[in-house]
Parts: structure tokens; C-alpha cells; sequence
């Protein structure tokens, strides 16, 4: 099968190094203290952020920092096939940790001690890169609820297809086999907290992938930060200050 | 202190402030150890403080002021707004309501001893005397306590009930540090009760 025409368009007639389109909405849902959604084209995630809040079970309790907490789920409607999955199988159990530890690493959790943060993220249409949308989404939620981070965590995915790194796979392009490399980046500070890939890869493609996937990332968080700028201003100006 | 506005500065999260030499990082800012650098860590906008002409720290103090803020956590030293829910031998059970002027999203649960409820007579206090389920108690934050709960004061005399409810149930008005009289029957309950509470 043919992922990239000789002309270097991809079967959506994305360049690339191109990436879906973006959109995002902040304060979807009314209970929850922090609430974003996040399309990446055909993939829509939504994220729903409590707390901090009291500990529920004491013995999860830590005594200097936040406890963060994270379920990561997919609708039943959300993919081609209506499957019926029990609440946490593998795939959810992986990325709901991956989701965890990489909100932990941007959190100011020593702020808030012996509190927990519950963070929420359900899927409800996929197309590929749902991991990094619900990242993406965990972010604007997180910033939405007035939570102290140090910085805005983005994540992209990347591939190696017909011989072309080609950014931000959709649905066909995941399934064809090939390598993908998803990674989470600090995006002030250029860190690298998340990390992850399928299949085999050579060292110097490898790089060249990876980088393509951050450049990705910048992308993304540029746009989240115009949504939380254009939030403020509006909540600005309903305030009247 | 006066507030100045520098522009119209938004920042979000993980943004520059500024270097640690020339500004000090307030609330919703923090300091990165490693390069000394002062980032954002709310969104909202960039407010710089001017210092006081006395202080010897000559820095102006950048902060950011978002709309939203999570929910208060109790800190040490901080007065909390509380409702008792249990009362005990040797201590009360309260679930705190509120820290300083912010309210709690998600409720705390915090511990009034024996020993913390008064500073004279430490050992003739009555717990049944000086709380009821029900009470509203403004109360200190002793300690963060054991695993279970936050360690509350009331000693000092501007702390304790300030709002209760009779067995009539009517609110009952203070009358001296230790009573409160209902005004529907003129009765005469035993409360701690906070000066200027009410």
C-alpha cells in the first residue's frame, strides 16, 4: 500500500510535515474544576480535572506533595467496531500510567500537600494518536483548573512510513505496521518527559523522527496557549477589571 | 504596597519572568533552581510589586493573577472556617469548610484536641462543654497531623464557635467567651466561643 504519493501527499492530502487540525475548547463541563476538549482531525478527547481535593484512601496519602491520579477511558462508540471492554484492560491500565506520570512531572505538587488530583480523560471519537491528544487535553484541563505547573506539556506522535518520517499518524497510517514514536515535551524547557515507540527503528531515522515529533509539539503548544491567552482576556472582560 | 501593571502582559505556564537576581517570584510564579529563573505557573497576568522602601531585599516582586485558582489546602498557621461533626472524650472531629477567606472545594477533615482548645485550665477541659456537632468553629492550623487528619487549635481567644444552633434551633447569640444564650428560650448552653463571633 502506498502511504505517500509521488507527489508527497498522504492519503488525507497532508504533507509530511503537516499535522491534523487542531482544536480545543476550554470549560466543557460545568462540574469539574478544570475541563478541556481536544480534536486532533478525527480523534476528540475530552478532559475533566478535580481537586485538589481530600484523600479518599488514607493509605495512598502523601505527606509533602499532591497525589496525582489519572483514568484514562475509551467510549464505546469511539471506533469503528463497538467493542465492550472491561474497565481496566491492559491498554487502558498503560496509558492511563503513561497520562499519570507525565502530569505528575509538570505539576507543583509540593503546593499542595496531602491533597489529590484526579484527573479524568475519556475518549470519545479515535483516529489515531489518542495518547497524545489526551495529553493534550490533561494540559488545557489541568491549566483550566488553576493548578500550578511549570510548564505546558505537549505531545505529538510520529512515523516512518515508505521510507518518509510523516508527522502526526491518523488511524491508517498507525495500523499500516510501521514505527511510531510518540513523545511529551516541556515545551518552554525543551524536556523530554514522555517517551514511547513501536517496532524497530535505525538511530539516525530514530532522530530524525523524533525530532520531527517535538517540532510537532511546539506546534501545539503555541495553540494552547492562544486558547488559555483568548480564555483569560474573555474572563477579563466579563469581570471587568 | 502600590500594584503596577507592567503592560498588558498574559503569561501561562512555564513562561519567563524574569531573572532571579532582578525579581522574586510571589504567587503563581516559581523559582527553577538550576538557571535561576523566575517562570509562570498560572495563567493569567503579570503583575509587578514594587518593594517597600524599608525592605533590604531591593527586588520587585513579580506574581500572576489568574482567574481561576484551585481550591484552598490548609497550610500551617493558616485560619480555617470548620464544622464539627463528632465530639469525643479527648477531642473533636471538624470538617473544614473554608481556609482564610477561600472557600475548601473538597472538604478536609481536621482534629480539635483536648489540649488545644483553650490556653488556661488545659486539664479541666470538657470537650462536651465547648463543642457540639453542628458548630461552626474558626480554628488554626496546629499541624498537618497524623495520617487522618489536620491537628486545628482554638487557644487563642479569637478562636472557637462562632456559630451555633439551641436545641430549639435557633442561632445563639454569644454572651461571654463560655456561653451562648438561644434567643427563643433564653437558655444557656456552654460553648468555646470565639471574641466578636457571631
Amino acid at each position: 500500500m502506498e502511504f505517500v504519493s509521488p507527489e508527497g501527499l498522504r492519503l488525507d492530502g497532508r504533507r509530511p510535515m503537516e499535522m491534523r487540525q487542531i482544536r480545543a475548547e476550554i470549560g466543557v463541563v460545568a462540574k469539574a474544576d478544570g475541563s478541556a476538549s481536544f480534536e486532533m482531525g478525527n480523534t476528540k478527547v475530552i478532559a475533566a480535572v478535580y481537586g485538589p481535593r481530600e484523600v479518599p484512601n488514607r493509605s495512598q496519602q502523601i505527606s509533602d506533595q499532591a497525589l496525582v491520579r489519572c483514568e484514562y477511558s475509551m467510549a464505546n462508540f469511539s471506533t469503528g467496531d463497538r467493542m465492550r471492554k472491561p474497565k481496566g484492560d491492559r491498554r487502558s491500565m498503560e496509558i492511563s500510567l503513561v497520562i499519570r506520570q507525565t502530569m505528575e512531572a509538570c505539576i507543583l505538587t509540593h503546593l499542595m500537600p496531602r491533597s489529590q488530583i484526579d484527573i479524568f480523560v475519556q475518549v470519545l471519537q479515535a483516529d489515531g494518536g489518542t495518547r497524545s491528544a489526551c495529553i493534550n487535553a490533561a494540559t488545557l484541563a489541568l491549566a483550566d483548573a488553576g493548578i500550578p505547573m511549570c510548564d505546558l506539556i505537549t505531545s505529538c506522535s510520529a512515523g516512518y512510513l515508505n521510507s518518509t518520517p510523516l508527522l502526526d499518524l491518523n488511524y491508517v497510517e498507525d495500523s499500516a505496521g510501521g514505527p511510531d514514536v510518540t513523545v511529551g515535551i516541556l515545551s518552554k524547557s525543551d524536556k523530554v518527559t514522555l517517551l514511547q515507540m513501536d517496532s524497530k527503528l535505525p538511530m539516525d531515522i530514530f532522530e530524525n523522527v523524533m525530532q520531527l515529533a517535538i517540532e510537532g509539539c511546539k506546534a501545539v503548544a503555541n495553540y494552547i496557549r492562544e486558547i488559555l491567552l483568548e480564555n483569560t482576556k474573555q474572563l477579563e472582560y466579563r469581570r471587568g477589571t | 504596597m502600590a500594584m503596577e501593571v507592567e503592560g498588558e502582559e498574559m503569561v501561562t505556564p512555564g513562561e519567563v519572568l524574569g531573572k532571579a537576581s532582578d525579581v522574586k517570584a510571589g504567587r503563581g510564579a516559581y523559582l527553577a533552581p538550576h538557571n535561576k529563573t523566575v517562570y509562570a505557573s498560572l495563567t493569567g497576568r503579570r503583575i509587578v510589586i514594587p518593594p517597600s522602601p524599608a525592605s533590604p531585599d531591593q527586588r520587585p516582586t513579580v506574581e500572576v493573577t489568574g482567574h481561576k485558582a484551585y481550591g484552598a489546602v490548609p497550610e500551617l498557621g493558616s485560619v480555617v472556617i470548620a464544622r464539627v461533626t463528632k465530639v469525643m472524650a479527648k477531642m473533636a472531629s471538624a470538617d473544614i469548610m473554608c481556609v482564610g477567606p477561600k472557600a475548601v472545594r473538597e472538604k478536609f477533615t481536621g482534629i480539635i484536641r483536648q489540649q488545644d482548645v483553650r490556653a488556661t485550665e488545659i486539664d479541666k477541659v470538657d470537650m462536651h462543654l465547648s463543642f457540639r456537632p453542628g458548630d461552626i468553629v474558626r480554628a488554626s492550623v496546629l499541624s498537618l497531623g497524623d495520617a487522618r487528619a489536620y491537628y486545628l487549635s482554638t487557644a487563642k481567644n479569637e478562636l472557637g464557635v462562632v456559630s451555633a444552633e439551641s436545641i430549639a434551633g435557633a442561632t445563639m447569640v454569644p454572651i461571654s467567651w463560655t456561653e451562648m444564650q438561644c434567643p427563643l428560650t433564653g437558655q444557656i448552653e456552654l460553648r468555646k466561643v470565639a471574641k466578636s463571633g457571631g
